[in-house]
């Protein structure tokens, strides 16, 4: 069951001075210096008293040439460079790009590698929405009030799965721990018992959290019936993950597409239908406790074996893959992600090409956005989960 | 001659007295919202951080002091002390104890909550003022909202007057001290009026959940963007003592002022209740999101209007027919 | 009225957790432990002789994706513990200040010389002392707590499987021992 939009389709290319003559609306630059632009962004607002009328996104500050880069590093050194893309799951930026390696050397990884690497893309699942959930919830209530109180409980949990991939890699955010070929570092003794430990805080402090926005009637009141999108607008401009399902379309890339561990371990995607964001965050905390359902399958199951098929690192030019190219997507917290490479036989890539989810959802707010009063348009763009380092690289 | 005496002396120590609880409850409330998100609060700054807000407020006095270019200077440089006197103003006429008060004015409610509705007109002229879109966006917001509280904050104020039979607060007190707090009886018409005058009063201080003028995280700094240094830290603490004084306020129209119940009256029965009330405040501002504009409007105009038009005309039918 | 009984609710989550042990802790007077295989610093080693184990082979300045690490090699001299001829780095600056914590330095080192420590913090108040040079590294091999992570460790948790033995032509003989699938370090989970 699909949302459908009842009013007219807003034009995004709305000529200002042809529309507004007498210059009696208002341009708000929601700069890229504002508490609650999700990072690096800019928006310019065009007003009538409070309602949006045009609203026109600005992205590239947070642009670091990373695909220029990457043409001139050396396969194995490329993880650690893209872990930074989307930085608050870096565990499915790594995934995605080594996996497309991997196909083009017709490289199988390791049974045990698959199941590492899928069970570190559900805990990432599970801190990313968190955050996501931290960070709304500032957007709606304000960093000195109840926004903030949120944000501190769902960062304290996250610290919980912070604290599992510190135990696994060594890193708590930036982990290069996956390789070509599979992972650089195994499953310590006694982890499956901390995972467990943390799980089970995560899980009973969900009603809490559910009880301060979700079923919290003001939360409500703000995010229903705010920022409508409808499933046509966003399958034409290639909106995936949980945006999509927020819609009613039943797309997740895990069940579809299964990759790694995610065909012996089947998910059970989070639909919504509304389309709004109440639709959004109930789809995002439902993809919570649906990735604590397959962690808690899958962490106690993982098969014993090795965990790389490819050579490790030893010499920086090693890898050299054959010409060809190839693109692979994985469903991160955000919606598809896509890695693309071209190879010519070198030790460099010849282009690297990284396709970021929250770009797509960027692209929706000219037309969801006019209509909406400035605190539905922070409200929206909180319920994109636009996250820069991917948007602009 | 000597009430003027008198109003000068106990206003000074009022004041006094005023301003470094504010520091202290600003210490307090550091504390608890820390304590409530589970972490530790001002801890390093003198014994468990009491010294937090002194040593806020000389890190804002060495601030460098910008004015805009294109800001209306006048307006801009006024707004945060005419702030802060008016907050101060209302607690001239909130009576502490039987003998500490400042002025125990016959008109008393009326004049408190005239004062406080004079506070919409600096918090509006620094949003012109500003030079500012976003301080402008505010400033409309706030004067939309301040006005709009008003009319049920006056009404719920109105009921405490009716049942006591005058306007003088040390009056009500009395009132209260002779017969029964409001809210315990009738309770029927304290509690609903009580609560519409604690919704009214967070509200007209701009506090979470109504705290659209300010909203940090739409409008930068709302209002206050363009501030800095001690201008700035007067608007907040504007905020601060608005809110002590109106929960003064509300201990002393509702919950009996200094009187103790069974026990003997006296001030720390009015510290007491006024510290219980602003401690909810803040435990409700540290929990609630906040409502938008539209919706603040709406519950205004749309709810509590009529609810306290219809207390206020309950407590006549009361005053008439039963006390 | 749903207001007043959700934000009831609101306020009954934030009181349970007014009541609950605080969560953080008052740094730095207490410092948290770090896991053991916790990254931060970098050290030099000197092997159980005494002598250098970093033999200037530029493999750890190769591999750096972000090209923080300058050494200086000057040929071959004589080892003053062994005697022998052996590569010697005469300079090993590594930038901390644009290191990325990637860990493949440590990775790709054949003599496990260059390790990381697992320091809980490592602030600085200038620049300068960012750059850690070749005496404050071995410093640090004994004032920093050591990381599990060298490559010799990290290589043999990586390594694919070996190929299984092929059984001996005798048919009396015993089976081969097992070869076929080594776990990888101590990775079963517990």
């Amino acid at each position: 069951m699909r949302t459908v939009q009842v009013t007219r389709r807003v034009d995004p290319h709305l000529n200002i001075d042809r529309y507004d003559p007498e210059a009696e609306l208002m341009l708000l630059h929601f700069g890229p210096q504002h508490p609650s632009t999700h990072g690096v962004f800019r928006m310019d607002l065009t007003l009538d008293g409070e309602l949006v009328v045009k609203a026109v996104p600005h992205v590239g500050f947070l642009h670091r040439a990373v695909e220029k880069l990457c043409e001139s590093l050396a396969y194995v050194q490329i993880t650690p460079i893209v872990d930074k893309n989307d930085y608050v799951a870096p565990m499915t930026n790594e995934q995605a790009l080594n996996m497309a390696f991997e196909k083009l050397l017709n490289l199988e990884v390791p049974r045990r590698a698959r199941w590492m690497r899928s069970l570190f893309a559900e805990l990432q699942r599970i801190a990313s929405h968190l955050l996501w959930l931290g960070t709304f919830a500032l957007d709606l209530g304000g960093a000195l009030g109840g926004g903030s109180t949120v944000f501190i409980y769902c960062f304290r949990e996250r610290e919980l799965v912070l604290d599992l991939f510190e135990e696994v890699t060594g890193a708590r955010f930036h982990y290069n721990t996956h390789t070509i070929g599979g992972n650089r570092h195994d499953l310590p003794a006694g982890w499956s018992a901390k995972v467990h430990a943390a799980l089970n805080v995560i899980d009973s402090r969900l009603g809490e959290y559910e009880r301060m926005t979700l079923h919290n009637k003001i939360f409500v009141v703000r995010t229903q019936g705010v920022g409508v999108l409808d499933a046509e607008l966003a399958l034409e401009l290639g909106i995936t993950g949980p945006i999509l399902r927020a819609c009613g379309v039943d797309h997740d890339l895990r069940r579809d597409a299964p990759f790694h561990a995610y065909d012996e371990v089947p998910v059970k995607p989070v639909i919504a239908t509304g389309g709004d964001c109440l639709a959004r965050a109930q789809v995002r905390l439902g993809e919570i406790r649906e990735s604590i359902r397959l962690v808690r399958a899958m962490v106690d199951n993982v098969p014993s074996g090795a965990i790389n098929s490819g050579k490790p690192i030893k010499v920086p030019v090693q890898t050299k893959i054959p010409p060809g190219q190839a693109y692979v997507a994985i469903e991160t917290p955000r919606g598809e992600l896509g890695t693309y490479v071209i190879s010519d036989g070198s030790q460099f890539p010849y282009r690297l090409k990284i396709r970021p989810p929250s770009l797509h959802a960027l692209s929706a707010l000219p037309y969801i956005l006019p209509g909406a009063t400035v605190s539905d348009a922070v409200a929206i763009l909180g319920s994109l989960d636009p996250i820069m380092g991917e948007v602009d690289r | 001659m000597s009430g003027f005496v008198h109003g000068l002396g106990y206003g000074a120590v009022i004041v006094t007295v005023l301003m470094t609880v504010t520091a202290f409850s600003l210490w307090f409330e550091r504390k608890m919202a820390a304590r409530m998100q589970s972490r530790l609060g001002p801890t390093m700054v003198g014994p468990a951080g009491i010294l937090q807000p002194i040593a806020d407020v000389l890190k804002l006095l060495q601030k460098e002091d910008i004015v805009p270019l294109k800001a209306d200077a006048v307006l801009f440089n006024l707004a945060p002390p005419v702030a802060v006197v008016c907050a101060i103003g209302v607690a001239a006429a909130v009576p502490f104890s039987p003998k500490v008060v400042a002025a125990d004015l016959d008109v008393g409610v009326l004049y408190v909550l005239a004062i406080g509705a004079v506070t919409v007109l600096p918090v509006f002229s620094a949003g012109w003022a500003s030079n500012n879109k976003l301080a402008l966006l505010g400033g409309m917001r706030a004067v939309a909202q301040s006005v709009s509280y008003e009319v049920p904050l006056v009404l719920a104020a109105l009921v405490p007057v009716i049942l006591s039979g005058s306007m003088r607060i040390g009056a009500i007190v009395q009132f209260q001290s002779d017969h029964h707090w409001f809210v315990l009886w009738p309770f029927f018409l304290g509690i609903p009026a009580f609560v519409i005058f604690v919704l009214a009063m967070l509200a007209e201080a701009n506090r979470i959940p109504f705290d659209i003028p300010e909203a940090e995280s739409e409008l930068v700094a709302g209002v206050t963007t363009e501030y800095t240094g001690m201008k700035f830290a007067l608007f907040y603490m504007a905020e601060y003592v608005h809110t002590l004084v109106a929960s003064a306020l509300a201990a002393a129209l509702f919950l009996g002022g200094w009187d103790g119940g069974p026990f003997p009256p006296g001030l720390h029965w009015m510290v007491l209740k006024t510290f219980l009330l602003f401690a909810g405040l803040y435990w409700i501002r540290w929990t609630l999101l906040r409502f938008r504009s539209d919706q603040l409007m709406r519950l205004c105009w749309w709810y509590l209007v009529p609810s306290s038009i219809a207390l206020v005309a309950a407590a006549g039918v009361w005053v008439v027919f039963v006390g | 009225m749903g207001y007043f009984t959700d934000g009831l609710q609101a306020m009954r989550v934030t009181l349970t957790n007014l009541l609950r042990p605080v969560t953080t802790v008052e740094f730095p007077k207490v410092i948290r432990e770090r896991a053991e295989r916790y990254r931060s610093s970098f050290a030099l080693l000197h092997d159980e002789q005494g002598d250098e184990l970093c033999i200037g082979c530029l493999q750890c300045e190769r591999i750096c994706p972000s090209q923080v690490i300058a050494i200086k090699f000057a040929g071959k001299r004589e080892s003053p513990i062994t005697g022998k001829k052996r590569g010697y780095a005469d300079d090993f600056i590594l930038d901390m200040s644009a290191c990325i914590f990637c860990e493949l330095c440590v990775q790709v080192c054949p003599t496990d010389a260059i390790v990381m420590t697992r320091a809980p913090e490592v602030p600085s108040y200038t620049r300068e002392d960012l750059v850690l040079t070749m005496a404050k590294l071995y410093a640090n091999e004994k004032s920093k707590p050591r990381a599990w992570g060298d490559a010799t460790r990290l290589m043999a948790m990586q390594e694919p499987p070996k190929a299984p033995k092929p059984p001996p032509a005798a048919p009396t003989a015993s089976a081969p021992s097992g070869e076929g699938t080594p776990s990888a370090g101590e990775g079963t989970p517990g």
